[in-house]
């Protein structure tokens, strides 16, 4: 016999069971979607977006960068500091655990970003969101882990820098470009005098108003909405709602100059001009990407210098490496050319560069335009799809504008370029003031001006 | 090198401490440390990797004041002599300043072993 109450919960069940049926839509897939969906877990922002695949990603990005640091180095320390002892964890343990787990932990820093994350395997979310608040929270600022591990490892990467003309090059045209915030050298160059100004309490400071609610979301690939939303909301309950100090730049402006540096090893030059802002930032201009993918940077066919302009005409300098590149902040950016070989290779073609972008300003009929339209959407789709690439976006985005980036806007933002946007971008960036940086031998190394760039 | 303590065995029980107190304030004076205005901490021996990186991880001040404190020692044990009473370290000032890192490196030494010693049972059942 069926006693009353216990059929009364099993309809109770049936019916509740036919309305979750209903609610599905048909069309609705059970998992998977490109797009990010963002939220907000007491005043934390977050976004996710639930791609299909046994691997997952996850990322605190901060409004951290070199832009926003109050003192040089602080950000490189910061970085370098994630994962290091907390209250409840040792250096080492932390390392030995997500390597066991199945895990890569990473970190990197921008001009406007500190990403701290992890790779790992779908199934082990709980345990790196864990671990990522713990980065955030508890971290030990003690001085000695500074001195053992931190100030060595900085003072390695000031001898990179110093021996990469290259960087040298962009760092210094960034530095013409946009003076202090943006400007700021994105690794601390080799005079900087680091004890000076990283210590174990002014890192601890910066760290209390990068990890605070306003200045950092948490970025998931691989993971559903819903569950990143509970374990934010579970592990992530120390965060302060105010920074230690408010991280502050002020709005980027465009300056432009020559700067020369001398240099035993390697020869590079960059030529930068103005460029386009992030696309959930104030002054996006999709035509700066096209211009970008209509001067071509390293070939993207083998053994043939494609559909490039730059490439075309710097054939007869093999040796000579040559890249454009337009890089989106949030509220400006740059479009910059870079040439590294030799010395004669640099000088000899840094005039035909200059030409080329003179030719653009002119005219261009409209099959390059279509393949430097194509191009230019396959490289953002591309970098949007990379993880990496996105998440660092995403983050920016959530965190400076409320907005998280979605690569299908993108994507249509580079259909709408028309020539004469493209040309009216090319021929502003010749009447303005340019930002020029040769590294190298100054003595073979052309100055602005004679290569017809107004500085 | 963190010696072995009775210390916090005795100071949970307050009739042990009691009959205790005593007995540890002879030992200290007869063991006359103070009385060459030197702390218990700077008695420990440095010829180990771990002390080597126990002061190397002391504040610039507290390193300075170690040297000096063992300079002034070393000073008045060649003249045989004790130092005025007046400059004698006080029971206060008598602080564990090294113990704490030298403990925080014991645990890490032990933490490493422990971790390297580890045997890895992966869980038959996906959780």
């Amino acid at each position: 016999m069926l006693s009353r109450s216990a059929l009364g919960r099993h309809t109770q069940r049936a019916v509740r069971r036919s309305w979750q049926q209903q609610n599905r839509g048909l069309a609705a897939p059970a998992s998977g979607s490109f797009a990010y969906e963002a939220g907000d877990a007491q005043g934390i922002k977050f976004a996710s977006r639930d791609i299909p695949g046994p691997v997952a990603s996850l990322a605190i990005v901060a409004k951290a960068g070199t832009r926003y640091q109050a003192f040089p180095g602080l950000t490189e320390a910061l970085q370098l500091y994630a994962f290091k002892n907390t209250e409840r964890r040792s250096t080492l343990r932390i390392q030995r655990e997500s390597e066991l787990l199945g895990s890569a932990l990473q970190t990197y820093h921008s001009r406007e970003n500190l990403v701290v994350g992890a790779k790992f395997l779908r199934d082990d979310l709980p345990y790196f969101v864990e671990l990522l608040a713990e980065v955030a929270q508890q971290t030990k600022y003690a001085p000695h882990v500074l001195h053992e591990e931190i100030y060595p490892i900085m003072k390695l990467n000031q001898q990179a820098l110093l021996a990469n003309t290259t960087a040298m090059a962009q760092n210094s045209a960034f530095g013409l470009a946009f003076h202090r915030g943006l400007g700021e050298s994105i690794n601390a160059s080799s005079s900087l005098p680091i004890s000076k100004y990283v210590d174990a309490e002014s890192v601890a400071d910066f760290a209390a108003s990068a990890y605070a609610k306003p200045s950092f979301a948490i970025v998931g690939n691989g993971v559903a909405q819903g569950e990143l939303n509970k374990w934010v909301g579970e592990f992530f309950t120390d965060i302060p709602s105010q920074p230690a100090y408010k991280l502050e730049s002020q709005q980027s402006k465009y300056f432009g100059g020559e700067e020369r540096i001398s240099h035993g090893s390697g020869n590079s030059m960059v030529i930068a001009f103005p460029g386009s802002s992030s696309p959930t930032g104030s002054s996006y201009k999709p035509e700066a990407s096209v211009l970008a993918a209509l001067l071509g940077g390293p070939s993207s066919i083998k053994w043939s210098a494609g559909s490039s302009r730059l490439l075309q005409a710097t054939e007869a300098a093999p040796g000579l490496k040559i890249q454009t590149k337009s890089d989106i902040f949030s509220d400006a950016g740059l479009l910059s050319i870079t040439l590294s070989g030799s010395a004669n290779d640099v000088a000899k073609n840094a005039k035909p560069v200059v030409d080329i972008i003179k030719a653009i300003a002119s005219g261009i009929s409209n099959e390059d335009l279509a393949k430097a339209k194509a191009l230019a959407k396959f490289k953002e789709l591309e970098y949007g799809q990379s993880t990496q690439a996105a998440m660092e976006l995403t983050g920016a985005g959530l965190v400076q504008g409320g907005k998280a980036y979605q690569i299908d806007e993108v994507g249509k933002a580079v259909d709408s370029v028309t020539a004469e946007k493209v040309q009216q971008l090319a021929k502003e960036a010749l009447e303005n003031k340019a930002s020029v940086s040769a590294v190298g031998d100054l003595y073979v190394l052309p100055y602005a001006e004679e290569i017809g760039l107004r500085v | 090198m963190s010696q072995p303590s009775l210390a916090p065995y005795v100071l949970k029980r307050p009739w042990l401490m009691r009959w205790a107190k005593p007995l540890s304030k002879w030992y200290f004076d007869a063991a006359a440390y103070r009385k060459l205005g030197l702390r218990s901490d700077d008695l420990i021996p440095e010829e180990s990797e771990i002390m080597q990186r126990a002061m190397k991880r002391l504040t610039p001040k507290e390193s300075y004041d170690r040297v000096f404190r063992m300079r002034r020692a070393f000073q008045c044990s060649l003249a045989h002599q004790l130092l005025p009473k007046e400059e004698w370290t006080k029971p206060e000032e008598d602080i564990r300043y090294l113990s704490p890192i030298i403990a925080e490196l014991e645990a890490e030494v032990t933490e490493r072993q422990g971790l390297e010693a580890m045997v890895i049972n992966k869980p038959n059942t996906k959780r």
